[in-house]
């Protein structure tokens, strides 16, 4: 066990803190500190990103973005037959080539593309693809589209696979709730809506210290585990460490985080609301050099049934804000050859627009890829829009297969253990 | 009769320890969410045994037939069709921005109303007539799961509600019977859209796998045959309904039987598996003893249930009153449930019960939304209700029931109207143990908050907190606002 250089790196530090315990160490300390190495055991440390590693971002466009209205088809005939209200004309795109071009809002992000930082992924979905918002939400978060309760997301088994668990800040989401995405077996990243608020609220802050052993020696973060055959029982004690771990896990990192955000200057223009404020915290805390590999960010609205044409330019306009003034940013810091940014939605929308104005759930959409490290251009056919699949474009890329390319040749992880199977990585990123 | 499982002994207090309060407020977390002091010496008073038949001595009835004013208030979808006939009638003729408002006055109501019914349900949590009742009928609403997402009727989401309430306790093959014709369920699960000609295995794979066998008792197969047995179960938007059109009247190949199967005959069978007691019986097991029990446990409890013939109620009994329930594997091990804090917290401190809508932004962030289940397992519960986030709007929730003011994480609580001039209405703290000594009262709260003993060091902070203010409201709330933001004060 202790031949595993890592696992003796964590003991180490462990004994360290042991040992500056002096007299006081809780009894439970022990065994953590044991059922920690079991945990690392066999596991694959990897080294946090801190000032130089690479870090991933995830920008999550919630509720269904239209596809077809993002990464426009302008050349194509029956785009503007099925959307005779939607469609945006030839004229208005902001071309990418002789089929497809820009939304009209897009420009700031054109201009990424012209700067050969952006790719763009034509056509990502997966089979059977499932219209609840829910559902396939799930299956984009855990990448396993047959389990029907996905406990884990793909993000989560990447962190279980690979980090130690010593650091809170691993893994970094802005919002109210956890995404699956991010949710490992072991390892439970941080999450925030607002920095500000992401904080004990009480009045006796010492008090609050002291009864959550704050500043006390950390119990062992790994979970205990059951040797093999026995069966996992937790008792109040084991309880109770793992919440005071928590607690303290929460206080660091709240105290951190609130530090950056206040402290960080920028002359970038973020947009107002979780989504562009959230960039803006993402962004101070990639120059605060936190060990954080994953940030996850969210901007709703995308479930467009009505009168989508508003609201969706509203959208393009506050999404393309903000990954604008994010690589501004990065640029400043000069981390944009170590920043890596990936959209996403649960689906796309129907090839033809409803009676409302608006469009109903769809299948097939493109994803986009920001960063020095990508290779600038446009990855895979566009779906046909005549070719359908009950009225929605067929998929001719996995998404599977996207995340199996950030995790391989970006992430330095294997991908087999996260997805299951072996996805062909995508032509997405530069050697 | 086979031996039972040594944990399943009954609880001996003469061998296993004295019937003290700890025990009676662990009974009363279990069974309940929560005992007050006098709570307590009530259930002392009772014993072990007769404390568990008074919690079990309620009606299998549904709230409305309990009283027909203790119900929600559904005022707002008053009038609103119910039936997809009738809903289909008031859209018809109507231009389509005409539909796209009517539709959205539709949802605005309907989601008024599924935020009454949960304001309606915590409420009987705090002060019902029949704790245990809704503390099993929030068992059931995470196993037998529908969500009211996608827009969900509530009236199908109430009219469940009381199908829970009913069941809880009652016949376990009645209740998935009745499960399997409730029309929220056969909406949530797409059973409506099982038809002979395209059948959907949506609700067969879930009634095996998470409903009654788990997973891997029974074959794909099984799946294809069970969905044939349940086409033609539908409901017309308020009620259920029997499409024989739409029924596969053929043979079924069913864990190795044949027949014309319908969906009852179904259940049978599978009821008749050896998996499902047992894994019934550890679903129980799991949410009101410890996790993970072991299997011969199971399989002795599961043994009881058939011996039962399903009745729930004996089953029940026996857990509540075993040797187990009361071991170190069992008292202060759980950690709460959002719901259990939040409804714990306003019995324990005896606060008035704030408007659940103002508290559904917490529980939300909690991770425990009450009639939203994140997914058809309901919620996986123990340790995935604790992340960092998490952790700090329970503390902050519990705060802000306990009097405390301030940024509730997550801005949602103050969206919602929250602010300190609207904070439940806190009594006076000093009523208990007036005139006592430091050490006395902290001992005092700490026994009603946490009801179980803490750490020296930790009572000695509580102690210096308060130091010689003991006659101060404000020194003493802010002790009991400690209490509430311990890691201890998460377990129960």
């Amino acid at each position: 066990m202790l031949n595993d250089v890592s696992t003796r790196r964590i003991f180490l530090q462990r004994g360290l803190t042991l040992l500056a315990a002096g007299g006081s160490i809780p009894t439970f300390l022990d065994n953590t500190a044991l059922a920690m190495m079991h945990a690392a055991d066999g596991a694959l440390i990897q080294q946090a990103s801190g000032k130089d590693g690479k870090i991933l971002v995830i920008v999550q466009l919630s509720g269904g973005n239209d596809g077809l209205n993002t990464i426009v088809p302008y050349a194509d005939d029956a785009y503007h037959r099925g959307r005779p209200a939607l469609a945006h004309k030839a004229s208005d795109v902001i071309k990418i080539d002789d089929y497809i071009g820009l939304h009209p809002n897009l420009a700031p992000i054109k201009a990424l593309f012209d700067d050969d930082m952006m790719t763009i992924v034509q056509g990502v979905g997966y089979p059977n693809p499932n219209r609840s918002h829910f559902r396939s939400m799930d299956i984009w978060h855990s990448a396993e589209p047959e389990r029907e309760a996905p406990a884990t997301g793909w993000l989560g088994r990447y962190f279980d696979n690979t980090c130690d668990g010593t650091d809170p800040h691993t893994g970094v989401s802005i919002g109210e709730t956890l995404p699956l995405a991010m949710k490992g077996a072991r390892i439970t990243p941080l999450s925030f809506e607002k920095p500000e608020n992401y904080k004990y609220a009480g009045r006796d802050r010492k008090g609050y210290e002291k009864v959550n052993d704050i500043g006390m020696p950390t119990p062992g973060r790994a979970e205990p585990v059951a040797p093999k055959g026995k069966i996992e029982v937790a008792t109040a004690d084991d309880q109770l460490q793992f919440l005071t771990r928590t607690a303290m896990d929460a206080q660091v990192s709240s105290d951190t985080i609130q530090k950056l955000a206040k402290n960080y200057q920028t002359s970038s223009q973020y947009p107002g609301g979780e989504y562009g404020q959230g960039l803006r915290t993402i962004a101070a805390m990639i120059a605060g050099q936190l060990p954080t590999r994953v940030y996850y960010v969210s901007l709703g609205g995308f479930d467009t049934h009505a009168n989508q044409r508003g609201r969706h330019e509203q959208l393009m306009q506050q999404f393309a804000q903000g990954v604008a003034a994010f690589w501004q940013d990065m640029k400043r810091q000069e981390n944009t050859d170590r920043v890596l940014m990936m959209t996403f939605s649960e689906f796309g929308r129907r090839v033809e627009q409803n009676a409302s104005g608006g469009t109903d759930h769809g299948a097939a959409a493109p994803m986009m890829f920001f960063g020095k490290s990508v290779k600038s251009g446009v990855i895979g056919k566009h779906p046909s829009l005549t070719q359908l699949d009950q009225g929605d474009l067929r998929y001719n890329i996995d998404f599977r297969e996207a995340y199996a390319t950030v995790l391989q040749q970006w992430l330095d992880s294997p991908s087999k253990p996260v997805l299951g199977q072996q996805f062909k990585p995508l032509s997405i990123l530069r050697a | 009769m086979p031996r039972l499982h040594p944990n399943l002994q009954p609880y001996n207090p003469a061998a296993d320890g004295t019937f003290d309060s700890v025990k009676a407020a662990h009974l009363l977390n279990r069974a309940g969410f929560g005992g007050r002091a006098d709570e307590i010496s009530k259930v002392i008073k009772l014993g072990p045994i007769k404390a568990v038949d008074w919690l079990l001595d309620f009606p299998d009835a549904p709230a409305e037939e309990q009283s027909k004013t203790d119900v929600p208030d559904l005022s707002e979808v008053e009038g609103y069709p119910r039936t997809f006939a009738e809903r289909r009638k008031l859209f018809n003729g109507k231009s389509p921005d005409e539909r796209q408002m009517l539709q959205q006055k539709l949802n605005m109501v309907n989601r008024q109303a599924v935020g009454a019914t949960v304001n309606w349900w915590l409420k009987r949590m705090v002060d019902g007539p029949y704790p245990l009742q809704e503390k099993l009928s929030l068992f059931w609403h995470g196993h037998f799961t529908t969500s009211a997402r996608d827009e969900r009727s509530a009236w199908l989401m109430w009219q469940q509600n009381e199908l829970l309430r009913r069941q809880g306790a009652g016949n376990f093959k009645e209740f998935v019977r009745q499960v399997s014709r409730d029309p929220a369920m056969l909406d949530y699960l797409n059973n409506s859209q099982n038809r002979k000609a395209h059948p959907n295995e949506n609700y067969a794979r879930e009634l095996m796998e998470l409903f009654t066998l788990g997973i891997g008792n029974y074959t794909e197969k099984d799946i294809k045959e069970a969905a044939r047995a349940f086409t033609g179960w539908a409901h017309d938007g308020d009620a259920y309904i029997y499409r024989s059109f739409d029924h596969d009247k053929g043979a079924k190949a069913f864990f190795g039987r044949t027949g014309n199967f319908d969906g009852d005959d179904v259940i049978d069978i599978i009821l008749q598996q050896k998996a499902c007691a047992p894994y019934i019986a550890g679903r129980l097991w799991s949410f009101f003893v410890y996790e993970n029990p072991e299997p011969d446990l199971m399989a002795s409890l599961g043994t009881l249930l058939k011996e039962s013939k399903w009745d729930l109620r004996p089953v029940l009994q026996a857990m509540l009153t075993s040797k187990a329930f009361y071991g170190s594997r069992a008292v202060g091990t759980q950690i709460k449930s959002p719901v259990q804090l939040v409804v714990g917290t306003i019995r324990l401190l005896d606060v008035e019960m704030p408007d659940a809508r103002r508290l559904s932004g917490a529980l939300d962030q909690m991770g425990q939304m009450p009639l939203m289940p994140p997914n058809v397992k309901g919620w996986p519960g123990g340790r995935n209700w604790i992340n960092t986030s998490t952790l700090f709007v329970r503390y902050n929730t519990a705060l802000f029931l306990a009097g405390g003011a301030g940024p509730v994480t997550g801005g949602k609580l103050k969206r919602a109207g929250i602010s300190r001039d609207k904070n439940p209405r806190a009594k006076d703290p000093l009523a208990i143990a007036r005139g006592g000594s430091a050490e006395q009262i902290v001992d005092e709260w700490v026994s009603r908050l946490i009801q179980r003993p803490i750490s020296l060091s930790k009572r000695q902070t509580l102690v210096e907190t308060l130091a010689s203010r003991t006659d101060d409201q404000n020194a003493v709330r802010s002790m009991i606002q400690l209490i509430v933001s311990m890691p201890e004060y998460q377990l129960c």
